[in-house]
């Protein structure tokens, strides 16, 4: 029994004593990021690079702090950020939205994309306005759409699908009750394994890295995704933008993050940013 | 004829090969650390469990029943989460740790029942047998009872631990690199674009761990086996 007794009560110390030196002296700035995302952040072998992880390290210099990127699951960022326990700040193409601006402090916007739609050539009904060619939600009725989990494409498809001017949502959805089917996914890699697998007829995700997937999968295509309006020449985009998040209160990180980014977003003379210099870069395509 | 030579483009690139062999060192220091904890634990509360009602084993008995109740009735990847984002959210926290704690907690709760099955298959007449030739409990206990039940607890241990080892593959539900994240990683949009052929391949790797530890463990069996007349 004695040796029951000290063994546990050693186990126990051991835990305290990696506790204490692991919450102590740590004075680097920690971001959580989802390395899926390619170019704004990803695996390069076993270092997380891209877009995001050029802009947080200039912040770094600019504050004299190290600065260590953490890999997580998408949805977990902002609850992460949130707390601001485990991490200062989220870089991880993430856009502004209401709901998120409530729990965190986003940065000025850096970036404009638009959703996309990746499917199998011939299963989607396009649209061609004036030789641009784009997919319409109402186009979306009945398939069963894969998207990955919390992400924009996400809030959306949701909302189009279960929103009624009745219910908590307040506006009508456009799929609604057209049994149009929502998956969840990890990745949006995984989602479009999904398409091929035949799991599911589309991928709703952010323009770049719809491309980067299409690129590489012979079977796949990728359009835009439009909200149709009274006419054709309305039809518009679904448009969003990015920023970087930090914990609420943490005024001396966001003025840093803010002040790099009016920097990178200084157009040079040829008429583009810092910040669209970077994304070609990490895309591979040179300046 | 396409898979086979994205499975030799898997091979053939370092910068994959570099992702697989850095997941699979997570992958082995995970599961090393936490079988040696889960050992530990479920050997200790196997004893717990089957120590005899005295006032001084209520409370811990009541602990141990309610650990492996909790243990076993929730799922893995709900336990690794709470570790991760509630116990030890803590900044900078080496997940190594999380993961092996989680891990080695929930193994251990399978193990303390594996060894209580062992010690309780053993016949109650190898006991009294003891007891009547005037050996105290303790010694009857730790030469006659315990290296018998060794014997039969050997095989469930075993499959326990390759569950173990499989099971570690959720890690990278938490962010950590292991083997399954490194298929993720080369499978993502700006590798390869899908995950098939990285999950095959990683696949092996689980397959030749698990191959290597049964290989181990037939082994000891045998040698334990070796004076029984069957």
């Amino acid at each position: 029994m004695k040796k029951i007794i000290s063994l546990a009560l050693a186990l126990v110390m051991l835990l305290g004593m990696v506790g204490v030196l692991a919450s102590c002296g740590d004075d680097a700035i920690i971001v959580h990021t989802n390395a899926f995302f390619a170019p704004f952040e990803y695996y390069d072998g076993d270092v997380i690079k891209g877009v995001d992880v050029e802009i947080m390290n200039l912040v770094g210099e600019k504050l004299g702090k190290e600065i260590k990127f953490e890999n997580v699951e998408f949805s977990a960022i902002i609850d992460n950020v949130k707390a601001g326990e485990v991490c200062d700040a989220g870089a991880a193409g993430i856009t502004i939205t209401d709901e998120r601006k409530e729990k965190v402090d986003f940065s000025i916007p850096y970036y404009t994309s638009v959703q996309y739609v990746i499917f199998k050539d011939g299963t989607v009904e396009t649209k061609t306005v004036d030789g641009v060619d784009y997919i319409v939600w109402e186009a979306l009725a009945g398939k069963t759409i894969g998207v990955q989990t919390d992400t924009t494409g996400w809030i959306y498809t949701d909302g189009e699908i279960n929103a009624t001017e009745d219910n908590d949502y307040g506006y009508a959805g456009v799929l609604y009750d057209t049994d149009t089917e929502l998956k969840n996914f990890d990745t949006a890699q995984l989602a479009a394994d999904g398409i091929i697998a035949n799991n599911n007829d589309v991928v709703i995700i952010d323009e770049l890295p719809a491309q980067y997937i299409v690129s590489k999968n012979s079977a796949l295509k990728c359009l835009p995704l439009y909200y149709s309006g009274e006419t054709d020449a309305e039809d518009a985009p679904v448009e969003e933008q990015y920023a970087i998040c930090v914990t609420k209160g943490n005024t001396e990180l966001l003025d840093a993050i803010n002040a790099v980014l009016t920097d990178l977003m200084k157009k040079d003379d040829a008429g583009k940013t810092e910040i669209e210099k970077m994304v070609m870069r990490h895309m591979g395509l040179g300046e | 004829m396409d898979f086979i030579t994205k499975i030799i483009e898997l091979f053939s690139t370092e910068k994959y090969m570099s992702s697989i062999w850095k997941g699979l060192e997570t992958t082995l220091v995970i599961s090393v650390l936490a079988a040696l904890l889960g050992l530990v634990l479920g050997t200790i509360v196997a004893f717990v469990t089957i120590a005899n009602d005295t006032k001084w084993m209520k409370i811990p008995k009541i602990i141990c029943k309610i650990y492996i109740t909790v243990i076993r009735g929730t799922p893995m990847a709900l336990q690794l989460f709470i570790m991760a984002y509630v116990i030890f959210a803590i900044r900078g926290f080496p997940q190594v740790i999380t993961a092996t704690i989680a891990f080695g907690i929930n193994s251990g709760a399978y193990v303390a029942e594996s060894i209580r099955a062992g010690i309780l298959s053993v016949d109650i007449g190898q006991t009294e047998a003891g007891r009547a030739l005037g050996l105290p409990g303790r010694i009857t206990m730790l030469r006659i009872v315990i290296p018998q039940a060794i014997k039969n607890v050997i095989p469930a241990i075993g499959n326990e631990l390759i569950a173990l080892i499989k099971e570690t593959s959720i890690v990278s539900m938490i962010g950590m690199y292991d083997l399954t994240m490194a298929a993720k990683i080369i499978g993502s949009g700006n590798n390869m674009a899908s995950y098939i052929v990285p999950m095959a391949v990683v696949a092996m790797f689980y397959l030749a761990i698990v191959y290597i530890l049964t290989f181990g463990i037939k082994k000891i069996e045998r040698r334990l086996r070796a004076s029984d007349r069957r």
